[in-house]
């Protein structure tokens, strides 16, 4: 029988909670990179960047398709600014060939490509006004004056400017002046937005507040964002798929869902949210289920198709949340392990229990705090059982 | 801006008229200052022979070092190079002697009154070098305004001899080139971190060793350029030996402008600008050398 | 670096700017001396600077100055401004080691040199010496010092900010003239006051490179000074100094005034938050 606080909603750690009917696709069925008809809007194509001996960019193939929102994310260093600048125009690959829209944009320089890009430090023209900044790029293309007014008002509904028209940006807060980056970005009805770290020095309630109005604007308008962060809830908050880069090399391209529940890599997994990784070698593979002696003397049962051999080293990623804590002993759980509260950390909504296992390892897990209590039901140096059903974790292999 | 290939024909753009410029009418100037060294005076004019002839061995064999040899055999050059370091180097060390309290002053100010100060320090720099070493004049001459002004206080009592001697050049070469002492001191100190000071102070330094071994010591880049702007220079003025110093103020530069106005030997005096540059070398690759690691460090 | 600004701090900042400052006021009180003996003072009188007026070589020689000066700086702060781009923007290219050495050389070296070598270029070239050699003359020394104007500020400005005007499909020249020369014009502008009064103020080169009919007014001024002190002198260079003081003074003013604007907007705008 299970307990009262069975199986826990799914709660991402510390990640806000999804306002409204939107969700970073337009309607829960978008998934172009499914159809094999249809053909990409981007694509960057064995691209790879040296800088003298450094390699910034090793052999990169992505395809993103019209109307997504595609996150690159990776710490500082991955590439994934290189890449983006790439696109833009600001630097040359070395190797490959980059396209939009059919287009072999490589040799094109930037001020020829279709794209448009939102800069990290706004680079907002310091000598004029908002409604100058805006229509910058719209004087470029000679269009007509009381078009390119028209059209600058419009950008400015659009991100509520109007009081702000002939201000220069020095007048502007932070928040502000991003807003204008962000307008004078998309002032040309580009079909592809470049976004690089854009929220970056914005502090949190803003920057919380801004990622929504970033994904309003891209569906209303339906242009194709391409957005580069190393924040990764920031990634998994805006993005319809999301690239995960390492040392210049990709590692993993998915939805936010299928990153978080199907990591590839342990890298991936940890980079991602938190992770108990057991490392273990695999006993038994049959029937879609992988048997895996752990190095501490468990074994543990899951369901998943990673090709492995027995004998071969492996982990099991578990999150936190995928875990039940109590007190009693399962009564049949295929994955159960013992072991003693030595830490909490209680975050009023949640509650991280971190147990000092009978074999020494620290394993986390995740509890939503559901009951209107003060009292812990479970507190420190409490003996505790921890389970978890068959398909909750993933085997990775590297 | 972008790395394609057709903007390296933009690059060109920008670079070519500077570029060439500067190679005319700097680089090769150079050359021909030392062509011109190794050829022989005549009275026409212009005063050399001409030895642009296109044969080689007839161009080399014009060519003599007569000029060299005089100089170095002659004593008169060679004390006015050793005399030009020299004072130039003692010049140098008081302008540091006086600029360094007041930069040191500067970046210890209240913040908003630093501004007014650099200014203070730069609008002499913009008046006429010319007329501030004038100035002077009226001030060290033996019935000048120091002279009045001791003999009023009572402490002397016969008029001052600094005019034209070696001790009116240091004071006109200070003088003149304390702004280039202060500017590259102020921007070194304001640079330092007053919680090293404090640091130093709260681990036990008295103030005075925590200047000497905290202060002076990151103040270095700034005293390296100031004095490098102020040596460089000084080695080769002119105006101000000529106009404050005496007639044993030996200068290089006073000895250039004779050799080729006076005498008209333009041969020789090439020389002697040849040998100069040749002397100042070593410091000029210094300050250039200090400019690019400031300009990198920057980056 | 702040820290106590002590009695010592303030003492040595006083007696250096008495150091540089007495001199120039000495000058300048004893221009209205109506004593022709520069040191002894018989009365205020402005007499020194009427007979300025009568003096038509010096007025000559003012307006030879006045012209190179403008002519040079003009064209030298364009030359300097070129090679401060190529100097900051455009990282490699063959022959920038000798580019950036013939920038900053002059800077330092000897005026005497930089004028003897250019004589003899010009003589070798064949030019008649006069106004037009003098022009180049400056041009080419006052250049250097307008290129490292420049190129400081140019260091210090977001490159991101051209980026950005490319990206909005702006061409090299084009973000040149709408976006980076609006921002850096503070510091242009600065170059051609430093380009002018370095030319205006010259003597050692002038003297070299100048030909007959072209008198500068250093070079006239020099010759009476050897001669001895004379109140006009001072008077002249009373008037020299007037204006440009006037000049610097207006300049900084005007950029304090910008920017004291420019931080109060910018302290209001954070503090409304949005």
């Amino acid at each position: 029988m299970s307990v009262a606080t069975a199986r826990d909603p799914q709660v991402k750690p510390a990640s806000p909670q999804r306002a409204g009917p939107r969700t970073a696709a337009p309607q829960s069925g978008f998934a172009p990179w499914k159809d094999p008809a249809k053909e990409p809007f981007v694509r960057f194509e064995n691209i790879t960047k040296r800088f003298d001996d450094f390699v910034a960019v090793k052999n990169v193939t992505l395809d993103i398709y019209e109307r997504e929102f595609f996150a690159l994310l990776g710490p500082s260093g991955c590439g994934k600014s290189t890449l983006l600048r790439m696109l833009a125009g600001f630097e040359r690959p070395t190797e490959g060939r980059t396209i939009v829209a059919g287009q072999d944009i490589t040799a094109l320089p930037p001020y020829e490509r279709p794209v448009n890009m939102m800069f990290q430090s706004y680079a907002l023209f310091p000598h004029m006004t908002v409604e100058a900044n805006i229509g910058f790029g719209l004087r470029q293309e000679g269009m007509a004056k009381d078009k390119i007014a028209d059209r600058v008002d419009e950008a400015m509904a659009m991100l509520e400017l109007g009081q702000f028209a002939k201000r220069k940006p020095h007048q502007l807060s932070g928040g502000q002046q991003q807003r204008v980056a962000l307008a004078r970005a998309i002032a040309k009805k580009p079909r592809l937005v470049l976004l690089d770290e854009p929220l970056g020095a914005l502090d949190k309630k803003l920057r919380q507040q801004a990622q929504f109005e970033l994904m309003r604007i891209q569906e209303t308008t339906g242009t194709t964002f391409i957005i580069v962060t190393h924040d990764q809830e920031e990634a998994m908050t805006v993005a319809s798929r999301i690239a995960v880069m390492d040392k210049g090399d990709l590692v993993q391209v998915a939805t936010p869902g299928e990153i978080y529940e199907n990591p590839k890599t342990r890298y991936i997994a940890g980079f991602i949210g938190d992770v108990n990784a057991f490392e273990g070698k695999v006993s038994a593979a049959s029937e879609g289920c992988i048997e895996i002696d752990a190095n501490d003397g468990y074994k543990f049962k899951t369901r998943s198709t990673e090709p492995v051999t027995v004998g071969q080293q492996a982990w099991l990623a578990l999150r936190p949340e995928k875990i039940r804590i109590s007190h009693d002993q399962p009564v049949s759980a295929v994955n159960a392990i013992s072991g003693k509260v030595e830490d909490i950390g209680y975050l009023g909504s949640i509650s991280h229990y971190h147990v000092r296992t009978a074999a020494g390892e620290r394993v986390t897990a995740l509890r939503a705090n559901a009951a209107h209590t003060v009292e812990r039901t479970i507190s420190w140096d409490d003996n505790v059982w921890l389970d978890w059903p068959v398909d909750a974790g993933v085997v990775l292999t590297r | 801006m972008s790395s394609s290939s057709n903007s390296d024909i933009r690059r060109w753009y920008v670079i070519a008229a500077p570029y060439l410029w500067l190679l005319i009418f700097f680089l090769v100037p150079f050359f021909i200052v030392f062509k011109l060294s190794l050829s022989d005076v005549a009275t026409a004019i212009p005063p050399y022979t001409p030895t642009f002839s296109w044969s080689i061995a007839d161009f080399v064999s014009k060519l003599d070092f007569e000029n060299y040899t005089f100089i170095f055999g002659d004593p008169l050059y060679v004390n006015a190079y050793l005399s030009s370091l020299k004072i130039a180097g003692i010049s140098t060390f008081l302008t540091l002697l006086v600029a360094y309290p007041m930069a040191y002053g500067m970046a210890r100010a209240p913040k908003g009154w630093q501004p007014t100060l650099m200014m203070l320090v730069i609008l002499p720099f913009w008046t006429s070098f010319l007329i501030r070493i004038y100035a002077w004049i009226a001030i060290l001459k033996p019935e000048g305004f120091l002279t009045m002004f001791l003999m009023k206080l009572g402490l002397i009592t016969e008029p001052l001899q600094i005019m034209n001697s070696t001790t009116a050049v240091y004071i006109g070469i200070v003088y003149s080139y304390l702004p280039f002492m202060i500017l590259p001191l102020y921007a070194s100190l304001e640079k330092i971190n007053p919680a090293l000071l404090e640091a130093a102070q709260d681990l036990g330094s008295r103030p005075w060793r925590a200047f000497w071994q905290v202060t002076f010591p990151l103040s270095l880049p700034g005293v390296f350029a100031g004095c490098l702007l102020v040596f460089i220079p000084a080695v080769g003025e002119f105006v101000i030996p000529d106009l404050l110093g005496g007639s044993e103020t030996l200068m290089i530069g006073k000895t250039l402008w004779t050799e080729f106005f006076n005498n008209r030997d333009w041969p020789l005096a090439s020389a002697v600008a040849v040998l100069l540059l040749l002397v100042l070398i070593i410091p000029i690759v210094l300050f250039q050398r200090q400019q690019q690691l400031e300009r990198e460090a920057g980056r | 670096m702040r820290g106590r600004f002590s009695w010592f701090n303030a003492t040595s900042i006083l007696i250096g700017f008495a150091f540089l400052y007495i001199p120039i006021l000495l000058l300048v009180i004893y221009s209205f001396n109506v004593s022709k003996l520069v040191t002894v003072w018989g009365g205020f009188s402005t007499k020194w600077y009427g007979s300025l007026l009568e003096n038509q070589a010096l007025k000559d020689a003012a307006w030879v100055t006045i012209r190179v000066a403008i002519l040079s700086a003009t064209v030298a702060t364009i030359l300097g401004t070129l090679a401060a781009i190529a100097l900051v923007r455009l990282n490699r290219f063959r022959g920038r080691t000798l580019f950036s050495g013939m920038i900053f050389a002059p800077l330092v070296m000897p005026e005497v040199i930089i004028g003897l070598s250019l004589l003899l270029l010009f003589v070798a070239m064949g030019l008649d010496r006069g106004f037009w050699t003098i022009t180049i003359a400056h041009i080419t020394f006052t250049m250097c010092y307008a290129a490292v104007v420049v190129q400081a500020r140019l260091a210090d400005f977001d490159k991101s900010v051209e980026e950005a005007a490319m990206d909005l499909g702006a061409t090299p020249v084009n973000t040149f003239f709408q976006v980076t020369l609006p921002i850096i014009a503070p510091s242009v502008i600065s170059a051609w006051l430093l380009s002018f009064t370095l030319s205006l103020d010259d003597l050692v080169i002038a003297s070299f490179a100048t030909g007959p009919g072209a008198t500068t007014l250093p070079m006239k001024i020099y010759s009476q000074v050897r001669l001895g002190v004379t109140p006009e002198i001072n008077a002249i260079s009373t008037l020299m100094i007037g204006v440009v003081t006037l000049g610097v003074l207006a300049a900084a003013y005007f950029t304090k005034k910008s920017s004291e604007r420019e931080d109060k907007e910018r302290r209001k705008a954070f503090g409304a938050a949005g």
